[in-house]
């Protein structure tokens, strides 16, 4: 019955329809694409170029993680199967997936046989596989067919010998074929990663993403947040929902609180998980998106997670940081728990304080910061010795660990004196 | 058949498990269970948002946050890090959220899924509803080791099963209560932090962050559990970071609020908590240690009294409080322990207390409870291999030597300042290098040393030791036993050859306590 109920609200279906928003690149990056000099016009052009002068291509698309290079990709690839059916064909490869060659030859190899019906074989070898792709490329070529090879995370496949770019490219150039190889990476200098014999081969032609501008931003996200007038969802409530979310936007307060995240994640895919952060902390029994579920948004992203992981400390644990801490002060370079031990007992001659525990009670909070990564070993060498005599070293500055101890309420206040003297 | 009308659903044997097995095993053992698609679900009731909330006390904030990022039925998720400290109940909550939730969800540990081909297989084999068995020599449904064949697999089967939940979600719900809800599935992914280890190439972990984007698929939604915090995961390769959900330690106030759940004296043990808490929390303020330190000392804390539901006053306080004080002390100094003589132990305690300022008569109360049993000689062998790597092996002549003891002692009188200072240095490169390797010769040899020395002591005492007694020669296979005995052990540690000797190095990693404990045992000295 009460889920009957909860159905029909519409501030639920309305959070529903924005989070599915949210992730649909296609609906996000649609609205960027329609100007002329975008680069979904420059990249549609390029491909479909070649598709219609029977041409072989390279293009690199670079950008920063997020900025949207794929999502761009595929809705100008869904386009151009529309507009062209039965003559192109997508062969989808991903570097951290395919970065070993004989494995991308053999996805090349399933994905053409997928394609074109044919029996794919697992056990073939390299060479067979190979060899069949020069045979498909010829093929096509013969057909005019082309078939595009999107290289996702194009930087992995430049790693190593680079057989797979230079058996691809060299066969482009070799056989008549028809293909457009695109590469995607975040790594603006990719193309000097390229061997002499693959950098030869591949024209050089770039597609830069870039951050959006702040009045693209904002389009981009009232066309994003607002809902559609033509739904199921009742007409005044949204009419009342786009209002109030106009109101938002146009806020000095919104306009800063966006600045601010900009500032330090600046692509429109960290956007959008920002705006999924602040949509699903909708309260739904208000029903409305207000300014203070974009604050809670942003409060969650700017964590300082070392500050967080000082103020979980138990005491005995902040007196072994301090301890180490001394001991850097010092400038005694490497120090394993044993002399973290000692430093300890020399700081409860010195200030009889009340926590003097036992060396096997310490080594377990010792632990502990291994376990939280506020301490690590210096080196990976030496597994079969005992934690106890590995050398570690801090990672956090001293500054961070006083921060951290001030505002950690249970901090007793020695241990603060200690840590400047 | 008895067993059958048990309810076997709560007998869940690991965490993971919980997420499959959770129905009854089926009676004839002939017969294999097949799982189903409601094996997803958490397959016991679904409780209500008030039971969820009270079942974590102190985690309310968390719990509401969680639900509010996995959104209401059907809607998308982005990836989740949940992250905090060790027992802060980051994994019972997000299974518990799930059963609260009834929605399909596959639970996969790091810890027990140990390398990516199990990782993998374990998923798909969750996924493709197949449960390894006899039938099929216990192989996996399918063979995968790398990611990019786990890709097309996952691919295949996510689509399998949310066009099932799909067909599912069509018919009317209200007939049947076991399947989940929902037409998203959440792949949950616990101890990421292992995966950091998994292998030298690290290309798991930005391929389990990038997950999302290589699926391209709104209904599966990934949730990432990890002791450590996402600072701690950046990569060269760069990711866009999934959405943080944080979960702070217990506080003192929040931990007092979880141990007095469940309590049936409530006044009695909070004045116990007042007594407790404070002392242990300054050590520790992981749940589990509190709890495993707290539960011993509260019966000791009940001990003087003859009814357990007596409503404690100020004065009886103050006495029970009194009692107890010794036992928190030393409580709060030990880190475990076996309880294999509760009243012996709780007076040789008071008395080390006592004994405290004069270091040696606290080794001595220890000693004779090294709680464990040994031979003689594998004693002997033990201190000689504690000798040997802790000794360069250019101080044996002058230790066992009668003619080297007179040299180092003029070397001693002689110590400058400046000697003294390399001596410090060189103390701490000890502290630093650890314990050094020993090829077999040498632990032999001193080995000898020492039972030469002790021969006569032992003599009169134990005549009937055949180690001590038969020369040289005698002992040399016993001895051999004994070592690879210590070695099982975990007191000796086989290293690797060293290739120029070509024969085998140990080390030991028996600590001073432990080597003088075994000193005083073998009443040597």
């Amino acid at each position: 019955m009460g889920r009957e109920k909860e159905k029909e609200k519409p501030s639920e279906k309305a959070l529903n329809l924005l989070r599915s928003r949210l992730a649909d690149p296609n609906f996000i990056f649609k609205p960027l694409s329609d100007s002329p000099d975008s680069n979904y016009s420059k990249l549609k052009f390029i491909i479909s170029t070649s598709v219609t002068e029977a041409c072989n291509n390279s293009i690199l698309l670079l950008g920063p993680r997020g900025s949207g290079k794929v999502a761009v990709l595929e809705l100008v690839l869904s386009d151009l199967l529309q507009q062209y059916p039965d003559v192109i064909s997508v062969i989808r490869l991903n570097g951290l997936l395919h970065s070993d060659d004989n494995c991308a030859l053999k996805e090349i190899a399933r994905q053409l046989c997928m394609e074109h019906q044919l029996l794919f074989s697992k056990v073939a070898s390299f060479d067979d596989n190979s060899q069949f792709m020069i045979a498909m490329l010829r093929e096509c070529g013969l057909a005019h067919k082309t078939i595009i090879f999107v290289l996702d995370e194009f930087d992995f496949f430049a790693q190593g010998k680079q057989r797979l770019l230079y058996s691809l490219l060299d066969a482009m150039q070799s056989v008549n074929s028809q293909s457009v190889v695109i590469g995607v990476s975040c790594r603006l200098d990719v193309d000097q990663l390229l061997e002499k014999r693959v950098r030869s081969r591949f024209s050089h032609r770039k597609l830069l993403f870039l951050s959006p501008s702040k009045e693209d931003t904002e389009r981009f996200m009232e066309h994003i947040l607002s809902l559609p007038v033509d739904s199921s969802i009742p007409q005044n409530y949204t009419a009342e929902f786009n209002g109030r979310l106009k109101k938002i936007i146009s806020d000095e307060r919104f306009k800063e609180l966006i600045n601010t995240y900009l500032s330090f994640n600046f692509t429109i895919g960290h956007l959008v998980r920002f705006l999924f952060q602040a949509v699903s902390y909708m309260d739904l029994d208000v029903g409305f998106l207000s300014l203070e579920n974009f604050k809670t948004a942003l409060s969650s992203n700017q964590r300082q997670p070392k500050l967080e992981c000082i103020r979980d400390c138990s005491i005995l644990e902040l007196y072994m940081l301090v301890c180490m801490k001394r001991l850097e002060v010092k400038e005694q370079n490497s120090y394993n728990f044993f002399s973290v031990m000692t430093e300890y007992k020399s700081i409860h001659d010195s200030s009889q304080t009340s926590d003097n525990y036992a060396a096997n009670v310490c080594l377990r909070a010792f632990e502990h910061l291994l376990q939280r990564q506020l301490i690590s070993f210096i080196d990976n060498k030496g597994h079969n010795q005992s934690v106890e005599f590995r050398p570690v070293k801090l990672l956090i500055s001293s500054a961070e660990l006083h921060q951290g101890m001030k505002s950690s309420h249970q901090c007793p206040a020695i241990l603060l004196k200690l840590m400047d003297r | 058949m008895a067993v059958e009308g048990s309810p076997q659903v709560t007998r869940r044997t690991t965490r993971s498990y919980a997420a499959s097995s959770s129905v009854v095993e089926s009676t004839k053992p002939t017969e294999p269970y097949k799982p189903t698609l409601n094996d997803l679900g958490f397959g016991e009731q679904p409780f209500s948002l008030e039971d969820l909330l009270s079942r974590f006390p102190c985690r309310r904030a968390q719990i509401l946050d969680f639900l509010r990022l996995l959104g209401p039925l059907n809607s998308p998720l982005f990836p989740i890090l949940v992250y905090g400290g060790p027992s802060t109940g980051k994994t019972s909550v997000t299974l518990q959220v799930f059963r609260h939730l009834n929605r399909p969800f596959i639970y996969s540990s790091c810890v027990t899924c140990y390398s990516p081909r199990i990782l993998f297989e374990s998923i798909l084999n969750k996924l493709l509803f197949h449960r390894k068995d006899s039938g099929h020599s216990y192989s996996s449904v399918k063979r995968c080791e790398r990611p990019s064949d786990f890709v097309n697999y996952l691919r295949e089967a996510l689509e399998g099963v949310i066009s099932n939940l799909k067909g599912n979600s069509g018919k009317s719900n209200s007939k049947m209560s076991g399947r989940p809800d929902g037409t998203m599935v959440y792949l949950v992914f616990d101890n990421l932090e292992r995966v950091r280890y998994w292998d030298k190439s690290s290309t798991i972990l930005p391929f389990l962050f990038n997950l999302y984007d290589i699926l391209k698929m709104p209904e599966v939604g990934l949730i990432f559990i990890s002791n450590t915090s996402p600072d701690t995961y950046y990569l060269n390769v760069g990711y866009v970071e999934p959405v943080p959900l944080y979960f702070p330690n217990y506080t003192e106030d929040d931990l007092r609020h979880i141990f007095m759940v469940n309590q049936t004296n409530r006044k009695l043990y909070a004045a116990f908590l007042d007594v407790v808490l404070r002392p242990f929390c300054r050590v520790t303020r992981r749940v589990d240690e509190l709890a495993a330190a707290i539960s011993s000392l509260f019966e000791k804390y009940c001990e003087p009294l003859s009814d357990k539901q007596v409503v404690p006053n100020e004065e009886m306080k103050r006495k029970l409080f009194s009692q107890i004080r010794p036992h928190i002390a030393s409580a709060l100094n030990a880190t475990f322990h076996v309880q294999s003589q509760p009243l012996l132990r709780g007076e040789t305690n008071k008395e080390t207390k006592k004994t405290n300022s004069s270091r040696m008569s606290g080794y001595l109360e220890d000693s004779d409870k090294i709680d464990f049993h040994m031979s003689t000689s594998a004693k002997y062998l033990l201190i000689s291999a504690f000798l040997a790597s802790r000794n360069p092996a250019t101080l044996d002549a002058s230790l066992f030597d009668s003619t080297g003891i007179s040299d180092s002692r003029k070397r001693k009188r002689k110590a400058s300042e400046k000697s003294m200072e390399q001596k410090e240095m060189a103390e701490q490169e000890l502290l630093m290098k650890g314990p050094g390797t020993f090829p077999l010769e040498r632990l032999l040899a001193i080995f000898q040393c020492i039972t030469s020395l002790a021969e006569d002591s032992l003599d009169e005492e134990e005549s009937h030791e055949p180690t001590t007694e038969g020369g040289s020669r005698g002992l040399m296979s016993d001895v051999l036993l004994q070592l690879s005995s210590l070695c099982n052990a975990n007191f000796i540690i086989k290293g690797v050859s060293c290739p120029l000797e070509g024969s085998t190095r140990y080390r030991t990693a028996v600590s001073e306590d432990l080597a003088l404990k075994v000193i005083l045992s073998t009443s040597v000295l």
